[in-house]
């Protein structure tokens, strides 16, 4: 009797190999949690309550003369920067001659629920600035902020000009109401109040639930699937399981500063119209008149280039640039096309600017 | 429609029913247990019908949440069969080998990937979520409201004492921080002179 069922035996032997690897996966790879996230050496230049300013050993000595501080975002932790040696952008502009310091928020607990815009930025940011300037003796730095991290680091320059010599935003969120992505159509319809009032900081379990829907089946299953197929290449391990703990490591975000995110940056847009108060001070975009670098990627699935780029048209600089790169939200800073692209290209736009 | 009005007449009728005897029982028994004036039994059967009163709103507020959660797996599962029924169309096309089950694995996942991405985006699915937070979080406010009444018995602070705490703590780092920036200042411009 003929069999009607016909299968490809080379699809029998790649479900038999796939069944082989997720078997042998615990023998071959280590547990994540004992993985060490930090890379590049730093020292803890200052530390305020939670936050600490990290200060990169550089191993060049040519050093350009402004400081780089990196204001990094409010969700997940700032190893994405650095990674791994040959995907870090931290390592990156350190090897071109920069002066690399970063913010890292620590792990806001219950007793910080009522830290909000004006504690972050004329608080922690403004300190970590004038730190940096009396250790390096300069009067202005410049100042990079990626995502949330790049919504900080614009309001910072709006509301203190005199102390930014250059601005670099990655993927800022700027204007809420023109962003396309599933994160800005969640916080278009959330009771923010209620949900601050109620449980104070954003836990992180909420952030993952976010995640989780974005892209729901290239990041809950096919990622997975591939992790298994690919266990015997080192390299492919070590990548997938850095980005993962990553991925799974978020801090709790204030309550009180996830209360004015949402409603004056995603549900009212106050920011992009000039109309948001810091501090009891309201934050102009006119007031960026320094050089302005914006970096957005064009397949960024968290912030869309509509949320990010009306910055760039907002601000009151004469020398900005807008680079849209063909890559996503993580993509653009770590990963082998940041290294030959975006870095290279920063590198050169700041090295013009940080020496006059 | 006609369910949810008698549901609800239903429940109007439960709560006064529940409201009253605990009225009369707290009537009844206030006189004899105020004797216990320094235990937590009186300060609990002062209390008590907060209690009852918070539960039975809970309960109110469960039926919406119920509600948003039904309509919530209600679109998933709605898109899931859409998405389905497209790829159960396309996979037919291409050869089951060894060769194309890269194909075939791409179109599953694309189809459903922007389905569901599409849902996601909508203005339905933002609503509904929202609203099944919303309900979530009225549950809470019942359990953080029905804890605090156990905590007072017990004169053991309660969220609102503890946020109290929180916000003078943070008015005060905030007022020192103010002071050390000023005091750095001044001592800054005192050595330039």
């Amino acid at each position: 009797m003929e069999n009607e069922l016909k299968i490809d035996p080379k699809l029998v032997a790649e479900f038999f190999k796939f069944n082989k690897n997720m078997i042998e996966a615990p023998k071959m790879v280590p547990v994540p949690d004992e993985i060490n996230l930090e890379m590049t050496p730093y020292d803890v230049a200052y530390s305020e309550d939670k936050i600490r300013l990290l200060h990169f050993n550089s191993p060049t000595q040519k050093q350009h003369q402004t400081p780089l501080v990196i204001v990094y975002a409010l969700v997940n932790r700032y190893h994405i920067l650095d990674i791994q040696p040959h995907k870090s952008w931290v390592r990156n502009l350190l090897n071109q001659g920069y002066d690399v310091y970063m913010v890292d928020w620590g792990t806001p607990s219950n007793i910080d629920k009522y830290l909000g815009f004006d504690d972050y930025v004329n608080g922690y940011i403004d300190n970590c600035v004038d730190f940096v300037c009396n250790e390096a003796s300069v009067s202005k730095i410049s100042m990079q902020g990626y995502c949330t991290g790049g919504t900080l680091a614009t309001v910072y320059a709006a509301l203190h000009p005199n102390k930014i010599k250059n601005l670099v935003a990655t993927a800022p969120v700027i204007d809420g109401k023109r962003d396309t992505t599933v994160v800005g159509n969640l916080a278009k319809h959330m009771d923010v109040d209620n949900m601050v009032e109620t449980i104070g900081n954003m836990p992180p379990e909420f952030m993952y639930y976010v995640f989780s829907v974005l892209k729901p089946f290239e990041q809950g299953i096919e990622k997975y699937i591939n992790f298994f197929r690919n266990i015997d290449d080192k390299n492919y391990v070590d990548s997938f399981l850095r980005v993962e703990k990553w991925l799974n490591d978020t801090p709790p975000i204030p309550g009180e500063l996830f209360r004015q995110w949402i409603k004056d940056i995603y549900q009212d847009s106050l920011l992009i119209q000039n109309k948001m108060y810091v501090g009891g001070k309201l934050v102009s975009l006119k007031n960026i008149t320094m050089p302005i670098f914006t970096q957005v990627a064009v397949g960024d699935h968290l912030v869309s280039p509509e949320c990010s780029m009306p910055l760039h048209y907002a601000v009151g600089s004469e020398d900005k640039t807008l680079r849209i790169y063909p890559t996503g939200h993580v993509g653009m800073i770590a990963s082998s096309f940041s290294q030959k692209n975006v870095l290279p290209e920063l590198g050169e736009w700041l090295k013009e600017r940080s020496n006059k | 429609m006609a369910a949810q009005s008698d549901y609800k007449k239903s429940l109007e009728y439960y709560k006064h029913l529940s409201l009253f005897w605990t009225d009369i029982v707290y009537l009844m028994s206030s006189k004899p247990s105020a004797l216990t004036s320094a235990g937590p039994m009186r300060k609990f059967a002062m209390q008590a019908k907060k209690l009852a009163t918070e539960m039975i709103e809970a309960n109110e507020d469960l039926t919406e949440f119920n509600t948003r959660l039904a309509e919530y797996y209600k679109q998933l599962s709605d898109t899931w069969i859409e998405a389905q029924k497209r790829v159960n169309k396309k996979i037919p096309e291409i050869p089951q080998d060894m060769e194309h089950l890269e194909a075939s694995k791409r179109v599953w996942i694309d189809m459903f990937e922007n389905d569901f991405t599409q849902l996601f985006d909508s203005e339905k699915f933002g609503e509904n979520f929202g609203k099944l937070i919303s309900s979530e979080l009225e549950l809470s406010k019942h359990w953080n409201k029905m804890l605090s009444v156990l905590l007072e018995t017990a004169n053991i602070p309660t969220k609102n004492d503890i946020d109290e705490i929180y916000k003078e703590l943070h008015s005060l780092r905030k007022r020192m921080s103010k002071l050390e920036k000023n005091g750095h200042q001044t001592k800054v411009k005192n050595n330039g002179k």
